[in-house]
């Protein structure tokens, strides 16, 4: 026995590790193996934090309580999924760090229900580079029109449907004068563009006006509107500017309709805004399927009495990244893509959700998948087929919905 | 006319909201000689201060603002003791960047405590007044009186009291100051208290007249920055006078510019002094 000094390295113990190190590489294919057959990676990319912290987190809720359901009864083939939240803070440069990490670091198959279109424009080069299927909110029509190979489906109806909607609103309304008021965003252009079309076809005159949104007071702004006196003013900004804007028009005294964007005008805008300004103001939101399946399922999960669309939608989006990686039998951003539009199959077995749908898949059926937002058939760009719209208004501080 | 009138009024009011925190910046400048971006959490804590002091506790505006002052002085004095005092040695640029991570620091500990919903002062919303075809709102006009009292109460400080003297001695010439045996650390605590109070100040007129979250400071700091800038870094006469300069600038830009690209006047603003004139509008040769 020798007296060894601790942690000297012996001529037996240098020869050792070298022939490790050298021994490695017939390792490492196994190393991959492992790798391949862990559980697979899902990601919400959604907005807890800025504008958009309204709803992020109810999406995370729904991805989450669908994960959990499919990994209780087993995983996708026997393969269970992890799912990994990371916030954007609506803001798309916290948005690429975010799905920065997401990709490389934990190498998910999905990013889902990316509400802000500024994160998902920034977010979807990433996402097709390097095989990632990004299913979003975000609705700005410039997205679908990226060179996305195919990695992107949103589920929200595109911004230029949403603006001929407001546009529908105004001529209902027997408006000559539409305001519009925005923030620079990647949808203004094409929201605008579909207020300006219709309305101008109708002969209704269309002012717009773009502002920075990160302004703390929008009195000038405002000021402009009152002299340009317009019958119908829209007040289409994000839920902190248009608390701003919202009390900047009460105080102007303004006494002409007014209507914005359902993501806006939220319950926490009744608050920030208080009562008085809030009163009154109609918004337009898509509507989620309120009638099916799907929406009375998910409303027991999450034990709620009422779903905005976006909960709707990520749940969709769960459901629809799960049931395609099982119809494609191999997990990957490139299996959701490839078979995303395959388990709507109309001639298929209607289902609700994931277990019903994987049960049906692994029997060898054909699927066709009704979501909670709809029935999530999508066209070659990515946009949602189908969509209703709901009209609502704030009275005496509560959101309610109306005909007209 | 009427429109430039307007814009005029709407720009002095809102300058004299922005000069609040622009002489909290600068007085922090002035004394401890690094630009400390932390001012931005700073105004949402004395905003937040104000908040559960009007809205929970149902004391009026004017009692909440002085719960703002005390809040954003006592969190900033905290901050600075237990982060940027320790790199007092580096270099200005350092400390500003560590200023920043303070400051990130600080709106986290925010979102934690009161979440990112926005919120509503426990004030009725009123209409604006109208004098002739110019109107004003009475929130604007409290806002800008308390700002000037504010203003007031600073000014009377650095001239009347001893220790707003020695304030200035250091602000003025830190050398001299120490050899006269002013304490250059108890100057810094009250340099920094009375910075982020006004900061403070700063964010509970505006979260008064808008809303409050905890970025607010963050979406106003730019314009603080730049009419501390344009006033002069160090000169709090010139705090006061780059914030209605900024404000005024940030409106009449609509004139010409569309409203999208009013962010972009602080910018210039900066740009302009920082290559024409570095000492800015008011500010000392030295600086």
């Amino acid at each position: 026995m020798t007296n060894q000094p601790r942690g000297s390295v012996t001529r037996r113990h240098a020869l050792a590790g070298a022939a490790a190190v050298a021994a490695m590489p017939l390792f490492a294919p196994s190393i991959g193996r492992a790798q391949a057959s862990g559980p697979i990676r899902l990601a919400g990319l959604v907005s807890l934090t800025g504008g958009g912290s309204a709803f992020g987190p109810n999406d995370r809720m729904a991805h989450q309580a669908v994960i959990d359901e499919v990994n209780a009864a087993g995983g996708i083939r026997g393969q269970k999924v992890e799912y990994l939240a990371e916030d954007d803070e609506t803001n798309p440069e916290a948005g690429v760090r975010a799905a920065r990490k997401l990709i490389d670091v934990d190498k998910v198959s999905a990013i889902m229900s990316v509400w802000a279109s500024a994160v998902a424009t920034a977010v979807l080069p990433l996402c097709w580079e390097n095989q990632v299927m990004m299913l979003a909110i975000a609705a700005a029509d410039s997205i679908a029109m990226l060179p996305h190979q195919g990695y992107f489906v949103r589920t929200q109806p595109h911004t230029e449907l949403q603006g001929r909607e407001f546009a529908n609103f105004a001529i209902r309304r027997g408006a000559k004068h539409f305001y519009v008021m925005m923030p620079q965003t990647p949808f203004t252009d094409s929201v605008m563009r579909g207020i300006k079309d219709l309305c101008g076809a109708k002969g209704i005159k269309v002012s717009t006006v773009v502002y920075d949104a990160k302004k703390t007071s929008f009195r000038s702004e405002v000021d402009d509107m009152m002299r340009a006196a317009p019958d119908v003013l829209m007040i289409g900004g994000y839920q902190p500017d248009d608390i701003v804007l919202a009390k900047d028009v009460y105080r102007a005294n303004y006494k002409g309709t007014s209507v914005g964007f359902a993501y806006g005008l939220t319950p926490q805008f009744i608050e920030g805004a208080g009562k008085e300004a809030a009163e009154g103001l109609y918004s337009i939101e898509p509507i989620p399927a309120a009638g099916s399946s799907a929406y009375a399922r998910l409303k027991t999960m999450l034990k709620r009495d009422q779903l905005d669309t976006y909960v709707c939608q990520a749940y969709d989006h769960a459901n629809l990244a799960i049931l395609s990686l099982a119809k494609a039998g191999k997990s990957g951003g490139t299996a959701i893509r490839d078979n995303v539009r395959k388990i709507t199959n109309p001639e298929g077995l209607k289902v609700d959700n994931a277990l019903d749908g994987l049960k049906a898949i692994a029997a060898g059926k054909e699927i066709n998948y009704q979501g909670a937002s709809g029935p999530c058939r999508f066209d070659e760009h990515g946009n949602i087929i189908e969509v209703e719209f709901r009209l609502n208004q704030i009275r005496d501080g509560k959101i309610v919905e109306v005909k007209s | 006319m009427e429109r430039v009138l307007q814009l005029v009024v709407n720009g002095v009011m809102a300058g004299a909201v922005l000069a609040v925190p622009a002489i909290g910046f600068t007085t922090i400048f002035a004394v401890l000689r690094f630009a400390n971006f932390a001012v931005a959490a700073h105004m949402a804590v004395g905003a937040f201060a104000g908040y559960v002091v009007n809205a929970w506790l149902g004391f009026p505006a004017w009692t909440a603002t002085l719960a703002a002052f005390a809040g954003a002085a006592s969190v900033g004095v905290a901050t600075d003791h237990l982060t940027l005092r320790r790199l007092r040695g580096y270099s200005a640029l350092t400390i500003a960047i560590a200023s920043i991570a303070l400051n990130l620091m600080v709106e986290n500990a925010l979102r934690f405590a009161f979440g990112n919903a926005p919120r509503n002062f426990s004030i009725p919303l009123m209409r604006d007044w109208s004098v002739g075809s110019i109107h004003v709102g009475p929130q604007q006009v409290e806002n800008a009186v308390i700002a000037v009292v504010a203003m007031a109460a600073l000014f009377a400080f650095f001239s009347l009291t001893t220790t707003g003297k020695a304030m200035r001695a250091v602000a003025d010439n830190p050398t001299l100051a120490d050899s006269k045996g002013i304490d250059p650390d108890h100057m810094a605590r009250v340099a920094l208290a009375i910075g982020m109070g006004l900061g403070g100040v700063g964010g509970m007129l505006i979260g008064l007249d808008t809303s409050l979250d905890p970025l607010l400071g963050f979406r106003s700091i730019l314009s603080v920055f730049a009419a501390a800038v344009v006033g002069g870094l160090g000169s709090i006469p010139g705090a006061v006078v780059g914030g209605l300069a900024i404000g005024l600038a940030e409106e009449l830009s609509l004139l010409a510019l569309p409203a999208t690209y009013k962010a972009v006047v602080g910018f210039v603003a900066i740009l302009i002094m920082l290559t024409l004139r570095p000492r800015g509008l008011v500010g000392p040769r030295t600086s």
